[in-house]
């Protein structure tokens, strides 16, 4: 049996039919112009039922009763004729039907239950509506855009199938004080969302929670609390250039402009890279690229497409404790590493501008060795920006050398000046 | 205009006498949007009964032709009729179509609220038979045809929109008047066709 309280909908009642002005003239069973004026009327008209429970119809005929009486009449829902079996004549002018363990409806509008006369022509209608009542609504999940805004999605119960046209209002309250209030624009990201577009207020908490109404009852979710500062969201950062790195064949530099609506708010913001090769759809992911807005992917392939995205995560604003919540990915931008004779190595790493240290191994030992130099070797211009240089010359003297066949290039060693051309 | 060429209510006009050049794109460009919306009518009734379920998009399936306030279909003498009678029949109906649509639409979001495609047809049906009518009325006032007196007004939407007592007669009355706007515009192609042609009034 399903969770959920049952409504006044349960029963197949029925209700009394409105006063039809005179100038309408629409019940099923009017007489037809030259027809031999008999009508008929279905009982309980539009009945709402819980799936697996049993409707018993009359259909009664009215007017001429020698034009039409109950022999001869047959019942089909959703056109489709029903066994006589589930038929008996109740009297002369009315045929009952009996039907068990109804499965759920076909169509948003109602079952179509039909009463026919002998000669096929319909005499009355009633539509049925079988279902469940709704489950409680479960997983909401809020985020708000540059704390202007708040959007949240759920998971309808029972994954939402109850047969019947089930309402989901999502309603909030800031959680001390103010009265309930209705969110009014739905459907924004999918099915099951809701957008409140104003009047939010920051550093204190709402609850929020979603009722879901339909026929036979109506359940609510779980309230959720929080405060709009705990689920702030961004822009995807804008201007994202990437750009080679003079002529290193395995780099590419990227910047970005931190996101301008936050940009008076945002002082910790942490930023993702992630890169593929054009023709793969393989994304590698860089993290920890904190509260700067440029960096360097190295160990790249020479001579190839990169597509690189960058995405922002507006943490700590306000001093909210929480992790934020990720943009978007920015569009993706595009730049190609030099080319190169050699195989360049696979896998990349993130690498701050500006001769920072990095994370790989090498370059890490690289740097502590340059730090052992500038201490005991007097050798103050010692940098990474020397060592790349160094690298970018390597490379071109590579190609120099395999056009020449083995002729060796001029250059000093060991200075700290770097190699000379 | 003092003198009208080609005018639709001397029998005896030659029917060669051109129109002027400006009421001839008039009626074309008329003809053309009826022959449009014919297109959108048929394309509105065959979304209307997907949503009803069946037995409303099963072929054979014949409900009683339910009278609507109003609006009846085009009466067997309708092509029999001269042209501009059958202009002023086309025109009326057309105005009286949008309230009744707008009827059905308001029954439909009740019905079908997850039908968001078949509410916006409702909706765009209504404004299309007003366009239509109204341009059939300019057409017929261009030819100094227009309907004499006033035209009785429509039957309000309220009294439309407080229609059938049960949810099936409910789906039949607004299949009825999705089939009476395509009737209507269609009648309405065809009668301007004549006049495009510059067939015999």
């Amino acid at each position: 049996m399903p969770a959920g309280r049952p409504g006044p909908a349960a029963q197949s009642a029925r209700r009394p039919p409105p006063v039809l002005p005179l100038l309408l003239l629409c019940v099923l069973g009017a007489p037809r112009a030259g027809s031999g004026a008999h009508t008929a009327v279905i009982s309980p008209q539009d009945p709402t039922l819980l799936i697996g429970s049993s409707l018993q119809a009359t259909c009664s005929v009215h007017g001429d009763p020698t034009g039409a009486t109950a022999e001869g009449l047959y019942w089909t829902l959703n056109g489709r004729r029903l066994a006589p079996e589930l038929s008996r004549v109740l009297n002369t002018s009315t045929l009952a039907l009996v039907l068990a363990n109804l499965n759920g409806s076909r169509q948003q509008s109602g079952d179509n239950l039909v009463c026919h006369a002998r000669d096929g022509s319909i005499l009355a209608g009633s539509c049925l509506y079988v279902g469940l009542p709704p489950e409680k609504p479960f997983n909401i999940s809020c985020w708000s855009k540059n704390m202007k805004d708040l959007t949240c999605r759920w998971t309808p119960g029972a994954h939402g199938e109850t047969f019947l046209h089930t309402n989901y209002s999502l309603k909030y309250k800031l959680r001390w004080y103010g009265q309930d209030n209705t969110c009014e624009e739905y459907h924004t990201v999918g099915p099951h969302s809701c957008h409140i577009p104003k009047d939010l207020a920051l550093f204190t908490p709402y609850e929020i929670w979603v009722e879901a109404t339909n026929r036979l009852g109506s359940a609510r979710s779980d309230v959720l609390t929080l405060d709009i500062l705990d689920v702030v969201t961004t822009d995807p950062p804008p201007d994202v250039h990437v750009s080679r790195v003079g002529g290193l064949e395995d780099q590419l530099s990227v910047r970005w402009v931190s996101p301008p609506a936050l940009k008076d708010f945002l002082f910790q913001a942490k930023y993702q890279i992630r890169y593929r090769v054009e023709d793969s759809v393989d994304w590698k992911v860089v993290d920890d690229v904190s509260n700067q807005t440029s960096c360097r992917l190295a160990g790249l392939k020479p001579g190839t497409v990169y597509f690189v995205q960058v995405r922002c995560n507006p943490f700590g604003i306000y001093g909210s404790k929480k992790a934020g919540i990720w943009s978007e990915w920015s569009h993706p931008t595009a730049a190609s590493t030099p080319r190169s004779e050699r195989p360049g190595p696979g896998g990349g790493a993130c690498e701050p501008r500006g001769g920072e240290p990095s994370s790989g191994p090498v370059r890490r030992e690289l740097k502590q060795f340059l730090g052992w130099l500038k201490k005991h070797a007097y050798c103050s211009n010692l940098s990474f920006r020397l060592y790349d240089q160094w690298r970018a010359w390597m490379q071109k003297s590579h190609k120099t050398r395999n056009q020449d066949e083995g002729i060796l290039p001029s250059g000093r060693r060991g200075t700290a000046r770097g190699p000379a051309r | 205009m003092s003198r009208r060429e080609g005018s639709l209510e001397d029998p005896q006009a030659d029917s060669s006498v051109s129109l002027l050049p400006h009421l001839e794109a008039k009626i074309r460009q008329t003809h053309s949007l009826a022959h449009l919306l014919t297109k959108y009518a048929e394309q509105l009734l065959q979304e209307y009964v997907q949503h009803q379920g069946d037995p409303f998009g099963l072929p054979g399936f014949s409900p009683p032709r339910l009278p609507v306030a109003g609006l009846s279909a085009p009466a067997p003498s309708h092509a029999g009729l001269p042209l501009p009678e059958r202009l002023r029949l086309d025109a009326a109906a057309l105005a009286a179509l949008p309230p009744l649509l707008d009827a059905v639409r308001r029954r439909q979001a009740e019905l079908n609220p997850r039908a968001p495609r078949l509410l916006r047809h409702l909706e765009d049906a209504a404004r299309q038979a007003r366009a239509l009518g109204a341009a059939v009325e300019t057409v017929l006032a261009a030819l100094g045809a227009a309907a004499r007196g006033p035209r009785p007004e429509p039957p309000a939407a309220a009294a439309v929109a407080a229609t059938a007592a049960g949810v099936f007669p409910a789906k039949v009355l607004g299949l009825r008047v999705c089939g009476l706007y395509r009737e209507w515009v269609s009648r309405t192609e065809g009668d301007l066709g004549q006049l495009v042609s510059g067939g015999p009034a």
